[in-house]
């Protein structure tokens, strides 16, 4: 496993280079982004997320319900050498692959996303169908705090708390914040450990941008043996300050030279 | 038989030797399902009454690479769940086949939420499905054994009531066309195209006038058939006859067939009204109250 300054330096490189990548095509949503990137890093680079290196595809399987900040994966997937350099490049050329929401043609890409609500029934889908067909994968489903609104989400976590999906981690990344302001002011959620383990869920809480918390977190995780939901408490636009806890930058924000200055001095 | 025990009786068959194959339902059965849940417990799936999270989960089955069925009563599984159905099954391209039961007025004792008579009209629109109305037994098993061997994302519009046998049968021939024409055409004749329930009282006119009239059973109208319209261009016109409301039935699926083919014979369209029916009676009455009676699709015929 690497040491936590090596991935705290990964999670740095990856905002990096896709604030770089978002600055050219003026598009996408940086601050959902930067909020789960400590995650997707412990998943991915700790192991949970299992890797043949052989084939260069990940065994298990990780959803990005929240698809408007799917795009994170990009850097991680050219790392890991599943996404080809070349298509990295070519994000914002009229030919590109690479677009600000994912889909299945892009590879290590789990799941068409975009809309959201859909990925924790998608994911009790494969869960169950991995269990019934006897595969040992796992299923990670990353939603947004905003998606606890749909209700297909409450739907789907009854169906995968009967079916005992006990490969089927489901992480809510919480950073408070939905386009139009606060959760707790536009319509509140909390208390939202309450609603979910009054399903008979269990819960675990991290500090979403700590990564020896997550990667714990995780372990308690995959040793529980039951599923489980783990509320990732982060900040929108993690690691770049005119971004941080702004809900403007839900989605591309236009910069001065001297916020450009000051963005890339953060995330250097 | 209903076309539901008809069309699970196949899945059960090929269940035998095929075990990828997945079917939910939204707490709706058929006495062939509890055979199913009986010989393949592992390959059912209670979904609850939740039609939205039983096409996600739809859609994870598929992505693992198995052939999912889906079921539950029309207005729910179709409208309820259409976005969902649009990102699993559409987007996404998935073998996810949806058993819709119960279209039209098939509901007639319950209400207007539980009809579906605007359900054609948003699956046909939905990029990359095939939509299938069957009017008897013998068409849903062909239908069935063909999604079987070839999966696709694919809505089946089965009634509610059971539907007497066509005579001559739809044959595998019939079947790859998507329709089969009934009588002899000739310019002297006027053309019914109908599907499902509807279908028997444009068979029945034709029946009693084959030398007026021909009668098409269109029972898979996605794609459309392309061979049709120059094969029955030559008819003095078309009535097309649905059990559904007036924007984006069969009618508009016809005219669109026709028209890109440059081909724009007259067509009327006989259809339920342009609002929500409350009225008590039975389905026979309501469809006879609403302009879908015997004597309205001669009415227009006549105009032709």
């Amino acid at each position: 496993m690497k040491r936590i300054n090596d991935l705290e330096n990964l999670a740095k490189k990856y905002r990096r280079e896709l604030f770089e990548k978002l600055l050219v095509i003026k598009q996408g949503h940086l601050g959902s982004i930067f909020s789960m990137m400590e995650i997707i890093v412990a998943l991915y680079h700790c192991g949970f997320v299992e890797f043949d290196e052989k084939k260069k595809e990940f065994l298990d399987k990780v959803l990005i319900s929240k698809g408007h900040a799917a795009a994170a994966l990009y850097p991680l997937l050219k790392d890991f050498g599943v996404l080809p350099k070349k298509e990295w490049d070519n994000w914002g050329h009229t030919n590109s692959l690479l677009r600000v929401f994912t889909n299945t043609s892009i590879p290590g890409i789990d799941v068409t996303s975009g809309s959201l609500g859909h990925c924790v029934g998608v994911g009790a889908g494969m869960a169950i169908s991995f269990k019934r067909t006897e595969k040992n994968k796992r299923v990670f489903v990353i939603i947004s705090e905003g998606e606890l609104y749909e209700g297909s989400i409450w739907e789907a976590l009854l169906f995968a708390k009967h079916h005992k999906l006990d490969n089927l981690t489901i992480i809510i990344d919480i950073n408070s914040l939905i386009i139009l302001g606060k959760t707790s002011d536009c319509l509140n959620l909390d208390p939202i450990k309450d609603k979910i383990t009054g399903l008979g869920i269990s819960v675990l809480e991290v500090d979403g941008h700590n990564l020896n918390d997550l990667i714990s977190t995780f372990e308690t995780s995959k040793k529980l043996g039951e599923i489980n939901c783990i509320l990732a408490k982060t900040v929108k636009g993690k690691g770049c300050k005119l971004m941080e806890n702004e809900k403007r930058w839900h989605y591309y924000n236009l910069m001065s030279e001297d916020e450009i200055k000051q963005a890339r001095k953060e995330l250097s | 038989m209903l076309q539901r025990d008809a069309f699970i009786k196949e899945i059960i068959k090929k269940l035998n030797n095929d075990k990828n194959i997945f079917f939910l339902s939204a707490d709706f059965g058929a006495a062939a399902l509890d055979d199913l849940r009986e010989l393949f417990p592992n390959n059912f799936l209670h979904c609850g009454i939740s039609e939205q999270a039983m096409l996600d989960i739809a859609s994870g089955l598929a992505l693992d690479g198995n052939k999912v069925f889906v079921y539950a009563m029309a207005p729910f599984l179709s409208l309820r769940a259409i976005e969902q159905t649009k990102c699993g099954a559409g987007l996404m391209n998935l073998p996810i086949c949806l058993l819709s039961v119960g279209i039209g007025l098939g509901y007639a004792d319950a209400g207007p939420t539980h009809y579906s008579t605007e359900d054609f009209a948003c699956f046909r629109a939905i990029i990359g499905s095939s939509v299938y109305t069957p009017a008897d037994v013998p068409s849903t098993k062909l239908i069935a054994k063909d999604i079987l061997e070839n999966p696709k994302f694919s809505y089946i519009r089965l009634d509610r009531d059971v539907l007497p046998n066509i005579y001559p049968e739809i044959t595998h021939s019939d079947f790859n066309n998507g329709y089969k024409v009934f009588g002899k055409i000739d310019n002297k004749k006027t053309a019914f195209i109908s599907h499902g329930r509807m279908f028997h009282r444009c068979f029945e006119l034709y029946n009693k006038e084959p030398n007026k009239f021909i009668c098409v059973d269109i029972f898979r109208s996605k794609p459309f058939p392309k061979d049709l319209p120059k094969k029955i261009s030559s008819c003095k016109g078309i009535v097309v006859v649905d059990e559904q409301s007036p924007s984006g039935n069969l009618s508009s699926c016809i005219f669109e067939g026709f028209s890109q083919q440059n081909l724009f014979p007259k067509i009327i369209s006989k259809s339920l009204p342009e609002k929500y029916i409350f009225d008590n009676g039975g389905r026979d009455y309501l469809l006879n109250k609403f302009g879908l009676s015997n004597i309205d699709i001669i009415a227009a015929a006549k105009q032709i």
